[in-house]
């Protein structure tokens, strides 16, 4: 009892106006934060490949392959900010085991072992099959092995099988978009289903949370990219990085649009809660939500890429700026989740009073296990990167057009 | 059949063969950890109700208190505790019932245990008696003014406070602070013994509150003005504002 008391006294200092009891303290913090943000990457970087494979944007065919491996590395580390959150990860297999249909974070894991193992290892393996044949033949050591079980022992490399595997990828990835935007689409579910938070509860909800997972997951790829390539010492394919910040500016308009839709429907519904909202949007968010998601993520960016198309800059310039605007965004899309979970929780269901978030360091829900959960895929993915080098020189001459 | 089987695509047995080792895998280990009456009546294992059946029972329950402690009881089901049972107070005493001379329950008389109900909290309801226990005839146990088992004040309460403590709290911040809750509410005597029973007025009239805000009141300047033959007309004063923290500056 003392215990909590000393560690709720420092916050009921920063409390305005009235709350429940039960309201002073965030039950999601930092790693609830996380979990939408990497499960958006995922779903965005998968869509932005199926960009190539469904929809035929051939320029975009540079970044195919990173973007497939970025989202597998980012996919297989969604979940742990939810397991680290909830507590006993021991004990997560029970949902695959007897699956509750009535809950839908329970059905969550369903959704993602379909969008695992039915999608993106499926695409990623009838992509890089004949690859793997004819690198595994060439060499020597573990590496033949890793190569020779990850192909499944597969040897046909005839122009049959071949044409059969990129048969194989374009189903997968027809099958593919819908899955993603089932993946993400269910996080704003969850989200938009809580009938008790006005700020959560919206149908617009799954639909304004894909489409900043496109955005981020573009953002993220073209961050990657420009960065890679010159590491690799190769030149950036002007072209693919073109129509990637082409891309990034039409969903961002989307994205925006769709925002203002559902923030214009709030202020002109009035409902209720709009007095604590508007107080909540104007005070503790102002910063995270008018400053740096709104300016700083969105119309900077924005603006930023349209100047880049109207007056033609020169190529290093726009490589600058496609940079630095896709790191806004980045951020930008970090502060949207960060103003929906925690945002959510910041009124009191009294619509008369505000709390405060305090973030603690140590500890399982602290900064240093979230910034360690988010640098995993990277490290993730540096390792597929070795393993699977997803660069044009690494393929087999022929598979390249 | 041996032909068509020829014309699959070598992938497609790959992967073939790797879903039929990963379902067959995914129900060898599901037969093998589910428990086997898992879903019997709900999402649940069947067992686990008699397992919790077989834990033991440590609250008695008021009736079983009744059959020896009946005088008592009869006290506090005619007072204000009547909902708050023997073993809310006198802890889990199944294994007193069980052996009475063994196994004496706890009697709290020390002063932090009627405040974790009593104590001062907004979210109360309005008109649960409530002290902020700091000020309350500090290191005086409750006991010695308040009989648990019937707890009545020792003292008929002089203030409203005393009971309605987040009214006044609000009030006492307001633009109201100074109006006495006598100018708006009638309160009848008895209300302070039975409060239930005999409630106070509420004011009835916009004229009422008119006697200071409408617009030819004689009241002091400053404070807001409407006018009353104008201004939402179907409406009570308290049916939009709030008395004890009105929002018009």
């Amino acid at each position: 009892m003392e215990e909590i008391v000393q560690h709720l006294a420092p916050l009921l200092r920063e409390i305005s106006g009235y709350i429940y009891p039960n309201e002073i303290e965030l039950h999601w913090g930092l790693l609830v934060v996380i979990y939408p943000y990497l499960t958006g990457l995922v779903a965005g970087a998968f869509i932005l490949a199926s960009l190539v494979k469904v929809f035929n944007v051939k320029e975009l065919q540079p970044t195919y392959r990173m973007a497939l491996l970025t989202a597998l590395a980012f996919l297989i580390i969604a979940p742990l900010p939810l397991l680290a959150h909830l507590g006993h990860p021991e004990k997560s297999y029970e949902i695959f085991l007897t699956p509750n249909k009535s809950s839908a974070m329970a059905m969550f894991g369903f959704v993602y072992a379909w969008y695992l193992m039915a999608v993106l290892l499926l695409e990623i393996w009838f992509d890089y099959r004949r690859d793997l044949i004819l690198w595994s033949k060439s060499e020597k050591g573990i590496k033949k092995w890793l190569h020779k079980i990850l192909s499944l022992f597969s040897s046909d490399v005839s122009e049959k099988a071949v044409k059969f595997d990129k048969k194989a990828v374009r189903i997968i990835t027809i099958i593919g978009i819908p899955s993603a935007f089932l993946l993400h689409g269910y996080v704003g579910f969850i989200f938009g289903s809580v009938k008790a938070n006005p700020f959560w509860s919206s149908v617009l909800m799954p639909i304004v949370f894909l489409f900043s997972a496109i955005v981020s997951g573009i953002a993220l790829i073209l961050t990657f990219y420009v960065v890679i390539t010159p590491l690799r010492k190769k030149e950036i394919d002007m072209p693919c990085l073109d129509k990637l910040a082409s891309y990034l500016f039409y969903v961002m308009i989307v994205d925006f649009s769709l925002e203002a839709l559902d923030f214009i429907h709030r202020v002109y519904e009035s409902e209720e809660s709009i007095q604590i909202l508007s107080e909540l949007v104007s005070g503790k968010l102002f910063v995270s939500l008018v400053v740096i998601q709104i300016l700083i993520g969105m119309l900077i960016p924005l603006a930023a890429i349209a100047l880049v198309k109207i007056l033609k800059w020169p190529a290093q310039l726009r490589i600058q700026i496609y940079f630095l605007a896709s790191i806004l965004v980045q951020v930008g899309i970090f502060s949207t989740r960060w103003n929906v979970v925690i945002g959510g929780q910041l009124f009191s269901k009294s619509f008369m009073g505000l709390t405060v978030y305090k973030m603690s360091f140590f500890g399982l829900e602290g900064l240093l296990v979230s910034l360690t959960i988010m640098i995993l895929p990277i490290v993730i993915l540096s390792l597929l990167f070795k393993l699977l080098p997803p660069w044009d020189e690494n393929r087999n001459p022929d598979i390249v057009k | 059949m041996k032909n068509f089987l020829k014309e699959i695509p070598e992938q497609v047995t790959r992967i073939v063969f790797l879903l039929i080792v990963f379902i067959a895998a995914f129900l060898f280990i599901r037969s093998n950890l589910v428990p086997e009456d898992f879903g019997k009546t709900g999402h649940y294992r069947f067992s686990a109700i008699d397992e919790i059946i077989s834990v033991d029972i440590k609250y008695a329950g008021q009736d079983v208190c009744n059959e020896c402690h009946d005088d008592i009881v009869v006290v506090k089901d005619s007072s204000y505790h009547h909902n708050v049972t023997c073993e809310v107070c006198h802890g889990a005493a199944a294994i007193h019932a069980d052996d009475p001379v063994e196994f004496t329950p706890t009697a709290p008389r020390e002063r932090n245990i009627c405040p974790q109900c009593h104590e001062y909290l907004p979210s109360r309801p309005t008109g649960f008696p409530q002290i902020i226990s700091a000020s309350h005839n500090p290191l005086k146990p409750c006991i010695t003014c308040h009989n648990p088992h019937d707890p009545v004040p020792p003292e008929t309460p002089k203030e409203c406070s005393a009971c309605h403590k987040e009214i006044s709290s609000t009030k006492s911040i307001s633009h109201h602070a100074l109006i006495p809750c006598t100018k708006c509410h009638s309160v009848p005597e008895k209300h302070r013994l039975d409060p239930r029973e005999y409630l106070p007025t509420k004011p009835g009239s916009r004229e009422f509150c008119g006697q200071c805000h409408s617009e030819d009141a004689d009241s002091e300047p400053g404070i807001p003005r409407i006018d009353l033959e104008t201004h939402e007309t179907k409406y009570v004063c308290w049916q939009c504002h709030y008395p004890h923290l009105p929002e018009a500056k």
